[in-house]
């Protein structure tokens, strides 16, 4: 019998850029928006700023690299922010106000941030409440919770240590760019690498049929979610060691930060595609053009504004991209 | 030789009466075309094949041996495999990904599972593919496959453990015209091979194309089960709409 011939005409072999045109224009993107504040903005161009820049970045890309996980298995954590006030509060009451020593209370308050992630993934799989709705609640219940807790006063750190440690810098580099770059690597091997990554990614692509081939499912997304209330959670730390204190009102506006780095990464909201390089860059442009706008004096409220229509552009990239997409294969 | 056998089953949804006393029988290097009208009970019987149903009354023997599923992965366990009617592709990723969905390949050190193993996973696929002569890319999306290659996916699948039932359930229901052709192909590479094939289909021509013997259901009820040669698609169709009680 002769071979089984498939109608199609060979589809021409993809050279290795075309499926790196995201990350490609990212770079772009960054390159121009360094050089154009570099000629604008005063004293961007400094170590201290570029420090600065990179810490910014930092407390956005710990949550990011998870939450690009999230999306891609088609859920979504809008809490992360307020998570990060609320832990940061709690860590400071478990070592401030009771004596908690700091080594126990780190795994506690990250245990803690995971197990109510992972109850919003149980909420989904459970009873098929979408984690918008879940984490919708959260985030209004953890900042309400935090700011209650406190009467919205600092909760005061005495520790020099702990604040040295996770506050400080290390070899000239701040510890919490360490911390992301951690973070960074290992999500970036579990997108590649790991079983769990791969079932991900595949969740994404076709829920349905993941289940039907014995993966567990429900298992797969209380993961995705308890890794971003995870490391929103240790955020609340690292922020509590800079500040000296854990505040009800930190990381205001965080989760925007966090999702517009995804999707501006490349993330497709429809779930699927992504990846943590382009997250990495997403940070990274997030967090450049928030520093140049501030060192240009553009009114911290104009400044939500541009935010907004950032997302809001991406978002419509994404859109294009994903629809585009689907054109290209049903062709 | 028969490697799969139902005796007497029986199977009810609340009023309905889906299955009543179907036997059935796949025997090694067969393809069974399985035809009936919409509500029959084809599904049920893939279902209960699968592991996805318990029967209410009946018996189901593997190898001659009675058995009970108590899910899909003692099916699987059993080498019987499915290809669903919608193929449980995930587009976004690659056909040995696809293949391997479940039951990656790893690179160990030891006994821990450091990193999975692309290119085992790729080399197998090739492999499979090369088993079913079929041209379809190992590492190309499934996205951006055609429905004849996607089909080639699923089956590909199916004979990773090297399975020795699958049944398929309405393979060429949702491709084109010269796309059945390379499907009804792959089917006959499996018989070639030796594995017991189920074909439901509501397509009389892919039917009579490849299988050696027909079974109809009718509210659940087999009426005809013989040797292709024995019958004719005027009497099959008269069977699946009731103008012949039974054959």
């Amino acid at each position: 019998m002769p071979p089984v011939k498939t109608t199609d005409p060979p589809l021409p072999a993809k050279r290795w850029w075309e499926g790196h045109l995201n990350e490609i224009g990212l770079l772009a993107a960054l390159v121009v928006l360094l050089a154009v504040f570099a000629q604008t903005a005063p004293n961007f161009l400094t170590d201290r700023n570029l420090i600065n820049i990179l810490r910014a970045a930092s407390y956005v890309g710990i949550v990011a690299f998870p939450m690009t996980f999230v999306i891609i298995a088609r859920e979504i954590d809008i809490s992360v922010g307020p998570a990060v006030a609320f832990y940061g509060v709690l860590f400071a009451q478990l070592v401030g106000a009771h004596g908690v020593p700091v080594a126990v209370s780190i795994p506690l308050v990250v245990l803690a941030g995971g197990l109510v992630g992972a109850a919003a993934g149980a909420l989904r799989v459970a009873y098929a409440v979408p984690t918008f709705i879940a984490t919708l609640a959260l985030w209004s219940a953890l900042r309400g919770g935090a700011l209650w807790w406190t009467d919205a006063l600092p909760v005061l750190i005495p520790s020099k240590p702990f604040r040295a440690a996770f506050g400080g810098d290390l070899l000239g580099i701040p510890v919490v760019t360490w911390v992301m770059a951690a973070v960074f690597v290992t999500f970036g091997y579990l997108a590649r690498f790991s079983r769990y990554g791969r079932h991900v990614y595949a969740l994404g692509g076709n829920p349905a049929a993941v289940e039907a081939l014995g993966v567990n499912t429900a298992l797969l997304r209380i993961a995705v979610m308890a890794s971003t209330g995870a490391l929103a959670a240790f955020t609340g730390i690292l922020v509590d060691a800079r500040l000296g204190s854990g505040n009800a009102n930190a990381a205001s506006g965080l989760e925007f930060d966090v999702i517009a780095a995804v999707i501006v990464g490349g993330t497709l909201l429809s779930g699927g595609t992504g990846r943590m390089t382009g997250t990495l860059l997403g940070v990274l442009v997030i967090a450049v053009l928030a520093n140049g706008l501030v060192l240009l004096g553009v009114d911290p409220d104009v400044q939500k504004v541009v935010r907004g229509l950032i997302i809001l552009v991406a978002v419509l990239a994404n859109f294009a991209i994903a629809r585009r997409r689907r054109r290209d294969l049903l062709e | 030789m028969s490697l799969l056998q139902l005796r007497n089953v029986s199977k009810r949804f609340g009023a309905v009466q889906a299955l009543s006393g179907v036997s059935l029988d796949l025997r090694a290097g067969e393809v069974l075309g399985l035809m009936g009208d919409n509500g029959a009970g084809k599904s049920t019987i893939v279902k209960i094949l699968a592991g996805n149903l318990p029967p209410d009354g009946g018996e189901m023997l593997v190898d001659g041996k009675p058995t009970a599923f108590h899910g899909p992965s003692d099916a699987r366990a059993s080498g019987i495999e499915v290809v669903y009617q919608d193929l449980a592709l995930c587009d976004n990723l690659t056909a040995a990904e696809n293949v391997f969905i479940g039951r990656e390949i790893m690179r160990r050190a030891g006994a821990v599972p450091i990193a999975i193993n692309f290119r085992a996973m790729i080399d197998r696929t090739k492999e499979l593919f090369a088993e079913l002569e079929s041209d379809t890319r190992a590492e190309l999306q499934v996205g951006r496959m055609s429905g004849g290659q996607r089909q080639a996916v699923a089956i590909a699948r199916t004979r990773l453990n090297d399975s020795r039932v699958v049944l398929m359930d309405e393979p060429t229901a949702a491709i084109s015209v010269r796309q059945v052709e390379q499907v009804l192909r792959l089917i006959k590479r499996l018989r070639e091979q030796g594995v017991a094939v189920l074909l439901i289909s509501h397509r009389m021509p892919d039917v009579f194309s490849v299988a050696d013997r027909i079974a109809v259901l009718r509210r659940g009820q087999k009426v005809a089960d013989k040797p292709k040669k024995d019958t004719s698609p005027e009497e099959v169709t008269g069977l699946i709409t009731g103008a012949i009680e039974r054959s």
